[in-house]
This record gives structure tokens, sequence and C-alpha cells, in this order.
């Protein structure tokens, strides 16, 4: 697995959300809960992006349709959602935040 | 105690006057605290309501529950979320009561509005109940008709193909809103009274010291129960099932003699309190055994200090002292000013129809219960805990419900206390049988207690009053606009 650098820890202080482009896919990093999460930023019900809902007690809810994903493992929460989103591994190296997506090439947004 | 029938011949005191024999009351347990109670603490308000059977037609008949939608649940004011459930604007809350639903939507700061939760095109809910987050707009999953947070229109998919449609008029219906101590509370009826009139003005008083816009919810757990919702309310309103339904407890509760109150059609209250011996237990157990049985709801919030009794202190008095110093310690905040009773006893507080809440220390608690509306038999619980704010101010997020299944101990939620937990397994397991028993019983009618069963009493005419009403069916047409 190849752990890409994204952001600083400083820069996703606890109850943030930051994305990032990984190898084309956007990601969201989202510290909730006391701990880091990587996941899809993009809802598996109507593909609305995920960066301005509400995030909380280790869930997001899509701004939209208001369908709800639990950060750690990707699964809906309820309706209209049915499907998961992609969850991907996290760590902390030297004060960045790595992430694991296929490929290698970073931009923050 | 068992009372002996001549007992209850020799009484000759005036329906409802008569009173735990032989015990202190409430307010004499409270009178010798070392830090005084406040007023609201010290007043009794009770009022005898009559000594006729309940007829139980309410709790077995399906057709009573539909009656109920349409009359009582369509006009009274009801819980929704509290306040740090919609922390930021955009942010909302789904609340259902039997087929209703809203979105109680924080729309700017002191702006919180609940919308009927459905597409006013062809009807679709506009978000799932039982859920939460933050909108960006309120758009249906079916054609994508889109509402902006403070409820207008924000768009209709393919306006060309509706000429016939002002948009103006397109806005979300609203039910009112209205907030107390944190609490949001809703009420679909356009003509209902307001929410302080609806509560009365000496209660209204109480809460106002309670400051329980102060306190978040770091414990909520939820549970369908096997009865009809009145019953389980009942369940909840006396401390005169005590000694039988939590035998453990009543070494460390004056049950017997428990204080009751009335408020009005909306409000009651008793108060029960602890760290003192059970009437019906006199002369069996000592200050030490009291002090060893004291059961707590927020027990984790004491850790394990050792309880030992100083020669000529009361049981009740060691562990106020303990409870002030440990509570401040773990939800760091100050209690110098809480009165022991405070601190100790158990206040519970009913809003008509469904909602309790218990101001004290050591029970900071909250009851919701709700319908099934597909089931006359069956009802969901809600217990939430609360606790102060911390010091700092920094309000933390509050508890995701923990919903626990049909045949799960309440001891089983992470983070409940066990011996509370216990309790409240003791106090539900009942609820099935009553439920069966009402059904095959050939005695139509609840025999009440004048005193310890007056919240029962005064629940049920309020439930009679709202049943002799006519049908009220929200109607957009009928609503005032904004």
């Amino acid at each position: 697995m190849q752990f890409a650098r994204v952001l600083r820890i400083s820069e996703v202080p606890p109850g943030d959300k930051k994305v990032v482009e990984v190898n084309g896919a956007s990601v969201l990093i989202c510290n909730s809960n006391d701990r880091l999460y990587a996941v899809s930023n993009i809802c598996s019900h109507a593909q609305e992006r995920l960066e301005c809902g509400r995030m909380s007690r280790g869930w997001i809810a899509c701004p939209v349709h208001g369908a709800r994903f639990d950060l750690a493992t990707g699964r809906a929460m309820n309706p209209p959602a049915k499907e998961p989103i992609a969850t991907y591994e996290v760590r902390v190296v030297e004060d960045w935040i790595e992430v694991a997506v296929a490929g290698q090439r970073v931009s923050a947004s | 105690m068992a009372v002996e029938v001549k007992d209850l011949k020799d009484t000759k005191k005036a329906k409802g006057e008569a009173r735990c024999p032989d015990a202190p009351t409430t307010q004499e347990i409270i009178a010798a605290d070392k830090v005084c109670a406040p007023k609201w603490v010290r007043s009794e308000s009770y009022q005898f309501l009559g000594d006729e059977d309940i007829p139980t037609d309410r709790y077995i008949e399906p057709s009573y529950a539909k009656e109920e939608l349409d009359r009582l649940w369509t006009r009274t004011w009801q819980f929704a979320c509290r306040e740090e459930n919609i922390p930021q604007i955009g942010d909302y809350h789904v609340y259902d009561i039997g087929p209703y639903s809203f979105i109680i939507t924080r729309v700017g700061a002191n702006d919180v509005r609940a919308y009927y939760n459905a597409c006013l095109h062809r009807g679709t809910k506009l978000r799932a109940s039982g859920t939460e987050g933050r909108a960006s707009e309120f758009q249906c999953s079916f054609h994508g008709w889109s509402w902006n947070i403070d409820g207008s229109n924000k768009a209709i998919v393919c306006p060309w193909d509706f000429p016939h449609v002002d948009r103006k008029k397109m806005a979300l219906p609203e039910a009112r809103v209205e907030i107390l101590g944190g609490f949001v509370f809703i009420n679909m009826d356009p003509d209902a009274p307001s929410l302080a009139d609806y509560l009365g003005r000496e209660f209204k008083g109480h809460v106002d010291a309670w400051k329980l816009e102060d306190r978040y919810v770091y414990l909520h757990v939820a549970k369908k129960l096997p009865c009809n919702w009145k019953l389980a309310i009942e369940a909840f309103l006396e401390a005169y099932h005590v000694i039988k339904t939590h035998p453990q407890v009543a070494v460390s509760n004056g049950d017997a003699n428990s204080q009751y109150d009335v408020y009005g059609e909306h409000v009651d209250r008793f108060i029960s309190t602890l760290g003192v011996l059970s009437p019906h237990l006199y002369g069996k157990h000592t200050e030490e055994d009291i002090l060893n049985q004291f059961t707590l709801g927020d027990s984790g919030a004491l850790g394990d200090s050792k309880r030992t009794l100083s020669q000529g202190n009361t049981a009740r008095q060691v562990m106020a002292d303990m409870f002030r110093g440990m509570f401040e310690k773990a939800t760091n905040t100050d209690l110098s000013a809480v009165s022991d009773s405070e601190l100790l006893d158990c206040f519970s507080y009913t809003i008509f129809p469904n909602f309790f809440i218990f101001p004290g220390i050591s029970l900071p608690m909250a009851y919701r219960f709700r319908p099934d509306p597909r089931d006359h038999r069956k009802c969901l619980y809600e217990v939430m805990f609360l606790r102060p704010v911390p010091k700092d101010g920094k309000r933390p997020e509050p508890a995701e419900p923990i919903y626990l299944g049909d045949n799960q101990s309440f001891k089983e939620a992470a983070g409940m206390d066990p011996g509370f937990g216990a309790i409240l397994d003791q106090d539900t397991d009942n609820l099935f049988l009553q439920q069966e028993g009402l059904e095959a019983s050939a005695k139509r009618g609840l025999t009440l207690g004048n005193y310890q069963e007056v919240r029962v009493r005064h629940f049920e005419k309020a439930v009679d009053k709202y049943l002799a009403m006519g049908p009220k069916k929200p109607d957009r047409d009928k609503l005032p606009s904004r």
C-alpha cells in the first residue's frame, strides 16, 4: 500500500475536514471523534459533494439529500443512500497526514 | 408497610389528605439538610382530582390510539430535539410523531423552524426520519424540487411545466416552535396556547431556575416497549411501586413518603428523597446500609470513591457532601451553591403529553415516550442523561442515540450505570404483563391511590380533555403565512 502526504496535521483540527485530490479521486480528510478518517468526497446516492455537509460523532451527512455515512466504514446510515462510500487508509507521519489511494499525484484544493 | 383493613376504615381525613403515617414528609427531610434547598423544591401543590376508576379502553383499543393521533398529538407541545442537536445555521434534526415528521432547522441564532417533512410536489419526505445534518438546501430526491433553509422555494425542475404554481406560495409549511431550557418544542396547532401559557407560570419559574440550557446530553438510549405509550409513561409517575419493583432501591429511598404535585393541566411532579430509608423498612436497616445501597444515575461521574459514615452523621449528609465534591471534579463545574436536595433527590416532572425532566444532579435525565403509529401496543422510550456544560464553556457534541433490541437490557447500553440500567429493566419488564393483563381483565378500570398516584390521574385527565375535542389534522391552507 502506497501512502501519499496530503496535509499537515495542523491543517485539520478536531471537528474540521479538508478536501484533497489524490490521483484524480476527491478525498475528504476528517477529524472527528478524536481520530482521523479519509473517505470519498462524493455521495453514493446522487454524486453530490459531501465537503459542505455536517460532520458529527463519526458520520458525515450529504448537504443536499441528507444521506449519512459512517466515516470509519463508509456504510450508508440512512436513505436515500444505500451504497457505501469509499474509505481510505490514513496515518500520521512526522506531522503529516498520509492517505493511501491508488496512484501518487497529490494536490490540496 | 402493610396496611390493615381497619386502617382504611379509620381514615377520617378528607379525600386525598392522608399521607404516609409515622414518617417524615419530603419537606421535613429536605428542611433538615445542611445546604438549603431553593424555593421551587420547598413548595407543595397537591390537588385531589377524584377517585373514580380510569377506563382501560384507552390502553387496549386500536381506535383510541387513532383518535389520539388526530386529537391529542396534533394539538400539544412536544419536545423535538435539543438546541445542541442543531448548533449552526442550516443544521437540522428530523423529529417524528405518529405519521407526522418535521425537519427542525436552525435558520438563525435565535430562529429555529419546524418544516413539515414532505415535498410539496408529490409528497416525498425531504429528509429521512431519525436523521440529522446540515443542509445547503432541502432537495427532494425524486424530481429535485428544492427549498432554501429558510423554507422558501429554491427551485422547481422544468418550471415551464408548472405555470399554475406560484413559487411564493410554495414555502414549506411550518409547525410552531418554542425553546425552553435548551429543549426545542413544537406544536402543530396554530390555535394552541403559547408554551409559557401551556406550562403555566409556576412551573416556568421552576424551569428557569434549572438553567437546563447549560447542560448537554452525554448519553441517549432508546428502546421499543411492548405496551401502549400511556402505560409506559405511568410506570414512571409514582414511587409507590419502588418497594416491590425495585426492592434494592427502597433501602435508600423515601418512597412511601414521596411528595406529589400538580401544576395546571399539563405539568406535574414528584419529589422522592434519596439517602433515607423507605418507611416500609423502618427498623430493618442501619444508616450504613442506606449509604451502601445508594444507586446513582450518573455514578460514572463519581469514580470509585469510598463511602464512609462518621459518627453522628447521616447517610444522606455523607452522600450530599461526597457528591458535591466528586461531581464538581468529574464534570468540571461549580456546585457550591447547589443544595443537598438538588444533588441527591429524584425530581420527576412531566410535561404533557410525553416528556419527563429530572432536573436533579444525581439523576440528571429527560425521558420521551412516543406511540408506534402502526401498533397501539408498542411505543418508543428514550432516556437522555444531561451533564452540565464544562466550566471552560466548550459544549461537547450531544450523544448519538443507542437503540437497544427488544430483548436487550438497559445495562447493555455503553455508558449506562449498571445499577440504574437494572432499575429501568425492572420498570419496563412489568409493562408487557400489564398490557396483556388489561386485555385479559374482567375489570374495565384502573383503581388509583388518591395521593401517590395522582400524577397518573392528572395525566389521564389531560388525555380525556384532548380526546373530547374534535379531530384536527394539519392543513396548510389554515396555517398562518410567515
